[in-house]
């Protein structure tokens, strides 16, 4: 069973919106769609819902051409955005709205409600109108209402986007684990990368109505495909290089900011890339000032920046700034020769290691983290913002 | 400016003034209690009712139709739709009579087949009336149905509810403050209608007419009664539809 997309397109006012859209989504699976506002990325799950009518391709799932069917026929959950709870109705009768359009049985309709407001804890909630209730509380309502109905696939439009950030990780953890439970094929669209890879299975990054790549999150965030990608899910990191020398087994020498790193994922063909390390793949080695601990020392030691080896060593950097964020520490560093790399650090390892600002440090990066894109060499100087 | 609001003031008050001056000098409501007078009341209120009846059904159903299934017709055919709002009244009523007149595009064949004559009779009256008002209930509806934020349509229909359960469920209770407003409108634009009503009317009166016969003929007693009468349900209904749209906020 498979929610299936085939060459899907969409044009409003002869505008092109989605253009080609393809993809398979086993069952009970996850699929976060990834990309800026205007990609497209809601469209996508209203031609999906029925909401709005493709031109050309075909949606099927398990099986089932959904494509000529009305949204009433097609029984997919949609929990939109600005939640698009009826202002007029309580939560309850929100609830309800579903089961009784399909004119369910009282017996089921109170047996579903109970059980699903339970599960959502708004089981307090449910007599008080939209308006009464935080953004939170909307979006479970929201949610319930879609869930009472048991669909077997459910599509959610920026659910978190609205919400403070400890109801947005809240809400996410009961998604994941409502989800998880009954095996509810997922759409879930959003801009936050962090989302992205909490909740996705699959990622699919939409740019301007085009599928740019698709993968699970650990492919998507590792090995983009394309500068956007890859400044997309946050590598913060995006250099000019050059591959100076492929050496076989998998591994490449590349300059980049006047040192050479081995890197394992690189182009076939082409000197001219892009070196993507993401902040977070980074660590220290105290350059001087503070010896080392042994551990590390013991760790970097016979490893030569150049050697086929798995870890590379930047020197000849100095700490410029220390950015504190929310119990993670952003650390941006700059290099004597003009360039600037970008470390997340625990905030305790500053500590301990006492970094301070124009202090001069050495970086580890495994080679397996170096990531290398074709570049155009008229592109070298333009820095993805 | 404090000039031209003066101005204006002055200007806009002085018919007032002069129809309670006018009022104040006879004898009151007095003239209005005869037999005559209350038959026109009463024809007036009936056709006034029927005709709002009508076009709340017909003009929110104009609304729904050119908010939501724009693509059948579009523009064009809700500017058709709208020109009785500017068309003079009594090129309205003359069309009319080229219509449904005894002799008329389809009162001909209506009165040969069925001996069925519609000018001159309360229907017209109605018909008249149901010409003008139906864009104005349209054009209210429209903007009510508009201000209906559109994800609460697409839930609908994504829960399973289909177009007419949406538009009974979510649709006219969201809108019902406005719809109201524009039926009070229409009824107050009916019952005041003049130039239409008048070219179809016959023999028949309604209050405006009555009020133009009697203005002409002298009998100045009937005339003012049946204007303030007008001017007092005038008010009212202004004052009930900014206390509706005040509600609504």
């Amino acid at each position: 069973m498979t929610l299936l997309l085939e060459n899907v397109s969409l044009q409003i006012d002869r505008n092109p919106i989605l253009e080609q859209i393809s993809f398979r989504l086993p069952v009970g699976q996850v699929l976060v769609v990834l990309g800026k506002s205007g990609a497209g990325k809601s469209k996508l799950l209203e031609v999906i819902a029925g909401l709005l009518r493709n031109q050309s391709g075909r949606i099927v799932f398990g099986g089932r051409d959904l494509s000529a069917l009305s949204p009433q026929e097609r029984e997919i959950g949609f929990v939109f955005q600005d939640y698009a709870l009826f202002p007029h109705m309580t939560a309850e009768e929100n609830i309800l709205f579903g089961l009784q359009a399909r004119q369910a049985p009282i017996r089921e309709q109170t047996k579903w409600l109970n059980a699903v407001a339970v599960e959502l804890k708004i089981d307090h909630l449910l007599k008080r109108f939209p308006a009464e209730l935080s953004g939170g509380q909307q979006q479970r309502v929201a949610l319930a209402r879609c869930m009472v109905l048991r669909p077997e696939v459910l599509l959610l439009d920026e659910p978190l986007s609205a919400l403070d950030a400890a109801s947005r990780e809240r809400l996410a953890l009961l998604m994941k684990k409502i989800q998880k439970k009954y095996r509810v094929t997922m759409l879930y669209v959003t801009h936050d990368h962090n989302e992205a890879r909490f909740m996705g299975d699959q990622v699919l990054v939409v740019d301007q109505g085009r599928v740019v790549q698709m993968g699970s999150p650990e492919e998507i965030f590792a090995c983009p495909v394309s500068r956007f990608v890859a400044h997309f899910t946050a590598t913060r990191n995006i250099l000019p290089g050059r591959i100076r020398e492929r050496c076989g087994e998998g591994q490449a020498l590349v300059e980049v900011v006047g040192t050479q790193l081995v890197s394992t994922s690189f182009p076939a063909q082409g000197e001219d890339v892009w070196v993507c390390i993401r902040p977070e793949n980074f660590s220290f080695v105290e350059a001087s000032s503070v010896a080392p601990p042994q551990q590390m020392s013991d760790k970097i030691s016979g490893k030569i920046p150049g050697e086929t080896t798995s870890e590379n060593i930047i020197s000849g950097y100095r700490i410029s700034q220390i950015i504190s964020q929310s119990g993670v520490t952003v650390l941006v560093e700059l290099l004597n020769r003009g360039a600037r790399l970008m470390v997340f650090v625990a905030h305790r390892e500053i500590e301990q290691r006492g970094l301070l600002v124009n202090k001069e440090v050495e970086l580890a990066v495994p080679a397996n983290h170096v990531h290398c894109l074709p570049r155009q060499p008229e592109d070298i100087y333009c820095r993805p913002e | 400016m404090t000039i031209i609001v003066l101005g204006a003031g002055l200007f806009f008050g002085s018919p007032f003034a002069a129809l309670l001056h006018s009022f104040a000098g006879a004898d009151g409501f007095v003239a209005l209690l005869n037999r005559q007078v209350l038959v026109v009341v009463g024809t007036s209120l009936l056709t006034a009712i029927l005709a709002t009846a009508l076009a709340a059904v017909v003009g929110t159903v104009l609304g729904y139709h050119f908010t939501y299934r724009k693509k059948t017709g579009g523009r064009w055919l809700k500017t058709f739709f709208s020109l009785p709002l500017v068309l003079p009244p009594s090129a309205a009523g003359y069309m009319l009579l080229l219509a449904f007149g005894r002799y008329g595009l389809i009162g001909a064949p209506l009165y040969q087949t069925f001996s069925l004559q519609i000018m001159f009779t309360t229907t017209a009256l109605v018909l008249a009336q149901f010409f003008v008002i139906t864009p104005l209930m349209m054009q209210a509806a429209s903007s009510a149905f508009q201000q209906v934020p559109e994800s609460l349509v697409k839930a609908s229909h994504s829960l399973g509810a289909d177009e007419y359960t949406t538009f009974v469920k979510v649709l006219l209770p969201l809108s019902r403050p406005v719809l109201v407003a524009g039926v009070i409108t229409a009824f107050a634009r009916a019952i005041g209608e003049f130039g239409a009503t008048m070219m179809v009317a016959g023999r028949l009166k309604t209050i405006p007419i009555m009020i133009y016969v009697k203005a002409m003929g002298g009998d100045a007693g009937v005339a003012d009664g049946l204007s303030l009468l007008l001017v007092l349900l005038s008010f009212m209904v202004l004052l009930l539809v900014n206390f509706l749209g005040e509600k609504r906020r």
